[in-house]
């Protein structure tokens, strides 16, 4: 692989290309992928059970990094560090997981500030500076164009691998992805000329594969009826997830995610900051002191979880840990503890577990069936965040809560807060706090045409409706009392519609037109 | 890809609510049929779908079905046969494994059965359903319903009361009205059709 051939696409708005003309009687096997904060792997479906792709070098883990050197980027995929000091100097961008489609108000950006590359914020909710130094000259980029960088070497791995060409990928995203971020992923799949089948909360694609091992060991086709209740507990450099899964017959119905940007890279920070001076050993009590909150938020995350799942302790089946922090001893107590279990899963590698349910997935979504039923499997999806709109001043009413099954189709009734208030403000965002700043921001559309009526007579519908590849729609309608027509044409809109400088549209709305255009939750009238 | 071209994927003069004849004007506006009326679209579809719903189709007939009658079981089944039942349909309706040229109508379906299965498998839930049925209430499908035994649910729990608190008035006045018209929104929709062809 001497020549590499790189074919990012500019970064606008053009994620619709399309379409690979491949044979239509053989459907292409989608390949999974695992991007994880500092590092990456790539499987497939070869036939009869997952095969996990190696680099040149062998490594079925590949450290995420690009560098930036004179004119050609080079990712990590192919290139090797001549020193581990390299990734120091300026010129490697890496954690793009972390920084991907988060404003320069996010605290997670500001603390990548102190990476050696260059992160820059102006704290007025857009996307933040980022460049790498080449040259003695900071040349400019972006997490999308990095992460697509990096997609293009695995690509060609792959292709060279399979003699192939790869277009469909099932790739793992933390739980606590927004969907803007979301979009971000499929932005830089698009520049790498790769298309997005399924985007898979990590922990639902481990709970996939452990569905898979219970079929393949159980034998249990429907028979018994028996359900196996799991616990994933899945941390990573960047991203702490948790999932509670119910599996029966290949079948696993995600009943609740929970997620947090916490990962090994905070207990690395918090160790480095305050056991400093570095080579000097900490002791045990002391690393648990200073990473005492991240250790918090990984029970509160598992707690939370089981309570949405509304499961006992006591029907725990299984307790399944993943990812580079699941070998951290202090994560393993909290996690038994909560769980009130003495024995983790022994059945998946910690490291690949994320990687072999995507390419499970992957087959799975392509279609591709198996004589011995390997692949007889089904995910049935929970949202991670809930999405609803702006009503009652500046609180967030939920439409569809979090933890919800997917498909998902809900609808709430909204009325005006004027008299003959003509328009009305639809602002959706997605997240679990109760007012609208402290969840994310999805986008906006104004509905017009109301008729004159004095305030709380119109009866506003929002509907929203979550598809089977989490495809987000919102509807509004406005009806009057006595009349089932909407008197207005409905709308539709796909979200998330924001792009960049998402921070602050939501505030400009606010100035401008104050609560002229607001919503209140219906009331019932006695 | 992303194909946000929902028209060409919905059956021709297919609008989203359905309406095609003359207003309904005697309806309240609890009838308001968003969670059966907007269309669901296939994302990732390669071929165009076009599916054509009929009355007679036993995936529509499902909106007058009982939450028992959805999952195929008995009134005195048990949770283990209920989440058994929910699995099984699951593999059959579920988008993900439906064939091609009826997801959409697999999806509808799919999300009924997923409501059926919410309530009856939640114990409090199933036995506010059960009082109700016994009540003799006419029992179509509803989504007003399913939410008002979410409401009920939900108000014993002391930590979410403020959190939903403006949430469930909507639904409680929602649900309220749905208790004056016993009749689906389905079920008036095909007779209104009915009467109209």
């Amino acid at each position: 692989m001497a020549e590499q051939e790189y074919t990012v696409a500019s970064d606008s708005e053009n994620t619709a290309e399309e379409k690979s003309s491949s044979s239509p009687s053989l459907p292409e096997i989608a390949v999974g992928i695992d991007i994880g904060t500092s590092q990456c792997s790539i499987a497939v479906w070869n036939g009869s059970q997952v095969h996990i792709l190696r680099n040149t070098r062998n490594q079925k883990l590949i450290k995420s990094f690009v560098t930036f050197k004179d004119e050609v980027p080079a990712g990590g995929v192919s290139n090797q560090l001549a020193h581990e000091q390299e990734m120091l100097t300026g010129a490697a961008i890496f954690n793009m997981k972390r920084l991907i489609g988060r404003v320069d108000t996010d605290p997670v950006v500001h603390a990548s500030k102190n990476l050696p590359f260059l992160v820059q914020t102006l704290d007025i909710g857009v996307r933040p500076f980022i460049a790498a130094l080449v040259n003695n000259a900071w040349r400019s980029t972006t997490p999308e164009e990095v992460l697509a960088i990096f997609l293009v070497e695995l690509r060609l791995m792959a292709e060279a691998q399979l003699k192939r060409p790869v277009r469909n990928v099932v790739l793992t995203v933390p739980v606590s992805f927004s969907r803007f971020q979301l979009t971000r992923i499929e932005r830089a799949c698009a520049m790498a000329g790769l298309h997005v089948l399924r985007l898979m909360p990590e922990p639902t694609a481990i709970a996939l594969l452990y569905a898979q091992q219970q079929q393949m060991t159980t034998h249990d086709n429907m028979g018994s009826g028996s359900e196996r209740l799991a616990v994933i507990f899945n941390m990573g450099a960047g991203y702490c997830d948790v999932a509670v899964t119910a599996t029966a017959g290949g079948v696993s119905q995600i009943k609740a995610l929970a997620g947090s940007p916490i990962g090994g890279e905070d207990i690395l920070q918090n160790t480095m900051r305050h056991i400093a001076p570095p080579n000097e050993e900490a002791s045990g009590l002391e690393f648990e002191e200073v990473n005492r909150k991240v250790f918090e938020e990984c029970e509160r995350l598992v707690v939370q979880c089981l309570r949405d799942a509304r499961v006992e302790v006591g029907d725990i089946d299984d307790v399944i840990m993943v990812g580079g922090c699941s070998y951290i001893p202090k994560v393993r107590t909290i996690i038994k503890n909560v769980c009130k279990k003495d024995e983790i899963y022994k059945g998946v590698n910690p490291l690949e577990a994320a990687v072999r349910g995507a390419a499970l997935e992957g087959a799975v979504t392509s279609g591709i069936h198996d004589p011995f039923g390997s692949l007889d499997l089904l995910t049935i999806q929970a949202t991670p965040l809930a999405v609803g709109v702006r009503a009652n001043g500046n609180k967030f009413i939920p439409v569809i809560p979090r933890n919800t099954m997917v498909p998902a189709r809900k609808d709430l009734f909204f009325t005006t807060v004027q008299d003959n208030q003509k328009e009305a403000l639809i602002i959706i965002y997605e997240g679990e706090g109760e007012t609208v700043e402290e969840n994310h921001l999805l986008g906006y559309f104004k509905i017009v045409g109301i008729p004159p009526a004095p305030k709380g007579v119109p009866e506003i519908n929002v509907c929203m409706d979550i598809d089977a590849s989490n495809a987000l729609r919102v509807f509004a309608a406005v009806l009057m009392p006595g009349s089932s027509t909407p008197v207005v044409p409905v709308i539709e809109v796909r979200m998330p519609t924001v792009d960049d400088g998402h921070g602050w549209c939501a505030q400009a709305l606010n100035v401008k037109y104050g609560a002229t255009l607001d919503l209140i939750t219906l009331q019932r009238k006695m | 890809m992303k194909c946000y071209k929902s028209s060409s994927i919905l059956t021709t003069n297919h609008h989203p609510f359905f309406y095609k004849q003359q207003p309904i004007s005697s309806l309240p506006p609890s009838s308001f049929p968003s969670t059966l009326s907007y269309p669901t679209r296939t994302r990732f579809s390669s071929t165009r779908i076009q599916s054509r719903l009929t009355h007679d189709d036993p995936v529509k007939q499902s909106q007058d079905l009982s939450f028992y009658d959805l999952l195929g079981v008995t009134e005195s089944v048990t949770l283990p046969e209920i989440k058994q039942a929910y699995k099984q349909l699951a593999r059959k309706y579920h988008p993900d494994v439906s064939p091609p040229d009826r997801v959409e109508e697999y999806t509808d379906r799919f999300i009924r059965v997923q409501e059926a299965y919410e309530t009856l498998s939640d114990p409090r839930r199933r036995v506010l359903y059960d009082r109700d049925l016994s009540m003799g209430f006419s029992f179509s499908f509803s989504g007003r319903r399913r939410n008002r035994y979410d409401e009920e649910v939900v108000e014993e729990k002391s930590e979410w009361k403020a959190k939903w608190q403006t949430q469930l008035s909507g639904l409680r006045r929602r649900s309220n009205q749905k208790d004056n018209n016993s009749m689906s929104w389905a079920a008036r929709m095909r007779r209104q059709q009915q009467d109209s062809c």
